[in-house]
């Protein structure tokens, strides 16, 4: 067990000691190698199962909208639970922005910082074993990850290769306005971000359309991106609304279009990069392209980071007379 | 038993004999990674492989597709598929789930004749496995690395050759079709082949899965659901991934009196799946829902079918972005 693990545990079973929790949201290991996974732990007996390594890739405060949004007829039994969450850099701005939008109980929740050093991909450690899961993992040497594929035969990946994408790019490695903070070493931010973005830019019109319609024509609809972001916690999406119904049910480009473009408008001075969207898609879609260049966009036009602060309002609820205006008329 | 020996680079031979009568589907790693596609003899057809991501179901119950189109009073049916289709590399686990899809859509009462004419004017070849993966139990299901359940043929890679084995009157006729291109295999190649079979299976994880029937069906209102449910999001990966999963919704997309009927895929993990037109949702929680999709693979289609919709293909597994462990689940229903 790492010494952040053992902080970790002490703290959250002071809080279930505290009686200040009810239910912590945090990270056990997963079934599969190189995979940790969320678990919800309820009292301070069950605080053993969490963990803290490379592998907590998932944005927990996916869950908090759900929390809070329970059941109606749950609604009387009980009142809304005290909740801890883990909180790397990302998900901390994810809670921040869930309070900006009135989604969660500010006195309910309790966030835990951690130090981030940036979490693996699966994604990235499967198309580096040819497409196939790693069988199992002998642990980290060196920097690099001992793992054995399914024929058996022993590989080793460096960590930088198959750290993800959010995190080599993370501006924000650490929960800053956290109620509570473990101490350690986080990752350095990366503050040379967009590289891919501004070749993007740098295309004209009709190659950034081909390059959208490229990727998105691997969609399959199954909504996972939108599940496992913690801004989409709309009760009803606009793609399952059926009166009216604004798109269509079929897979054909310009159904999965509309869908693709509402999302990522809707995450417009939203999103926080934490590519939970990107991990979720079962397509491996580059999601992370599209809402990425709008925060840039966001930062550039408005000057705006979301999930820094609660009390700084976004670009989207302001209106002042000297925002630029330059996005209305330039494609 | 027809047997018949094919050295790998002459799988370009068949497939321009194949592409004579018909199309020939095979693996490609392109820039979308590997996917099932049509292939020419010129393609590189790939071998090494675990399994791919869409299940071949895809084939035969694609994810959206026009049914009908009508106009005032009348109503047009789409024509039926008459591509005849060669569809090589599917994994045993895979090719036992069409028997189960067979049941859903080729009933005595009820046949599905979009499914039922690609499957007719289809060849299976499955690939048997080397290289079981960390996800896959299939012979804890009914299947197994080298299962015939479901091929016409099914191939074994044996050096640098391939061994055709014909698994149905379908495939035999096949095979027969190509007398010059299949060789006679010797006595090393099958004692090789067995050698790679019981080696694979051998590797496959197993689960104990003795009356689960049973205990699903005492289990409907146990508090296990919502334990097991609490970090699901609710995507459907899993249902739109199995090669098992054949729930769809129809929609009438109309403008006045001229439209068209779709057939999309839905699935149980969606509260869309069962919303009724009142605006009543019977059933509105996570846990519910992670209650139907297993009570339906392990408990009503054994009820109806005699069969657990499974095939241990662990795609569901694998994809899952919350790492929701099937094994695991039925493991905790069990105890
Ligand atoms: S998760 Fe991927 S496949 Fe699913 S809807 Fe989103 S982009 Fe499409
Ligand atoms: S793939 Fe996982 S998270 Fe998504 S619906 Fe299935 S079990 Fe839930
Ligand atoms: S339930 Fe999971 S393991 Fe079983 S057939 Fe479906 S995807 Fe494969
Ligand atoms: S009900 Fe759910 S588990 Fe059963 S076939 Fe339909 S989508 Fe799959």
């Amino acid at each position: 067990m790492n010494n952040i693990e053992i902080k970790l545990k002490d703290l959250v079973k002071d809080l279930f000691a505290g009686e200040k929790i009810d239910v912590l949201i945090g990270y056990e290991n997963g079934s599969l190698p190189l995979r940790s996974r969320p678990c919800f732990v309820h009292s301070a007996g069950e605080v053993d199962r969490l963990v803290w390594n490379s592998y907590c890739t998932n944005n927990l405060a996916v869950y908090l909208p759900r929390i809070f949004q329970r059941q109606e007829h749950k609604k009387e039994e009980t009142p809304p639970p005290r909740v801890g969450i883990i909180a790397k850099g990302c998900d901390a701005r994810s809670v921040v922005g869930l309070l900006k939008e009135n989604q969660v109980i500010k006195e309910n929740i309790i966030v835990i910082g951690m130090p981030c050093s940036g979490m693996i991909d699966p994604a990235k450690v499967e198309a580096a074993l040819d497409g196939a899961g790693p069988y199992s993992c002998q642990g980290e040497v060196d920097g690099s990850l001992e793992v054995t594929t399914s024929s058996g035969e022993k590989k080793r990946l460096k960590r930088e290769e198959v750290t993800a994408e959010a995190c080599l790019e993370c501006s924000h490695p650490l929960a800053e306005g956290a109620d509570l903070q473990i101490e350690g070493e986080p990752k350095e931010a990366c503050d040379e971000r967009y590289e891919k973005i501004r070749e993007f830019e740098a295309k004209s019109t009709e190659e950034r359309w081909q390059s959208f319609v490229k990727e998105i024509s691997k969609c399959i609809r199954c909504y996972a991106c939108r599940q496992a972001c913690p801004n989409c916690y709309c009760k009803i999406c606009f793609v399952d609304q059926t009166k009216p119904r604004w798109i269509g049910a079929s897979d054909e480009l310009s159904n999965v279009m509309i869908y693709h473009i509402g999302r990522i408008f809707h995450q417009a001075g939203r999103c926080v990069e934490c590519d939970a969207c990107v991990h979720a898609c079962p397509m491996d879609i580059d999601l992370r392209l599209f809402t990425q260049k709008l925060v840039k966009d966001v930062k550039e036009l408005f000057d705006y980071v979301p999930g820094l602060s609660v009390e700084e309002l976004p670009p989207l609820w302001t209106f002042k007379q000297d925002d630029s205006q330059s996005f209305i008329t330039e494609p | 038993m027809l047997q018949g020996l094919i050295k790998k680079e002459d799988l370009k031979k068949l497939i321009a004999s194949v592409k004579k009568e018909g199309t020939f589907y095979g693996l490609i790693r392109g820039s979308e990674g590997l996917s099932l596609s049509e292939l020419g003899p010129d393609d590189e057809v790939t071998l090494d492989y675990s399994n791919f991501k869409m299940p071949p179901k895809r084939q035969f119950f694609p994810f959206s597709e026009v049914i009908c189109t009508y106009e005032d009073e009348s109503m047009t049916d789409l024509p039926l598929s008459e591509e005849k289709a060669v569809i090589f590399g599917v994994r045993p686990c895979d090719a036992l789930s069409l028997l189960y899809l067979d049941k859903i859509f080729i009933d005595e009462k009820f046949t599905d004749p979009y499914y039922r004419s690609r499957r007719d004017n289809s060849l299976i070849i499955s690939l048997a496995c080397r290289e079981p993966l960390k996800t896959c139990f299939c012979t804890s299901v009914g299947a197994s690395p080298a299962g015939k359940k479901g091929a016409d043929i099914l191939a074994f890679e044996v050096k640098d050759s391939l061994l055709f084995e014909a698994c149905s009157e379908k495939g035999t006729r096949f095979m027969e079709n190509y007398p010059a291109i299949f060789k006679k295999p010797g006595k090393a190649d099958i004692k090789a082949r067995d050698e790679e079979v019981s080696a694979a299976e051998k590797r496959v994880q197993t689960i104990d899965l003795s009356g689960i029937t049973e205990k699903l069906q005492g289990c409907f209102d146990s508090p296990l659901w919502e334990e097991i449910s609490q970090r699901c999001l609710g995507c459907g990966v899993c249902t739109y991934t199995c090669p098992t999963c054949h729930c769809f919704g129809l929609y009438d997309e109309k403008v006045e009196l001229k439209g068209r009927r779709i057939r999309v895929q839905d699935s149980c993990m969606f509260p869309s799946f069962t919303l009724e037109a009142s605006g009543h949702n019977p059933r509105t929680s996570n846990e519910e829902r992670m209650r139907q999709r297993i009570m339906h693979k392990f408990r009503y289609t054994v009820e109806n079918f005699e069969d657990i919709f499974c095939v241990g293909c662990g795609r569901c597994i694998s994809n899952c972005p919350v790492n929701m462990d099937i094994r695991e689940t039925l493991a905790e229903v069990i105890k």
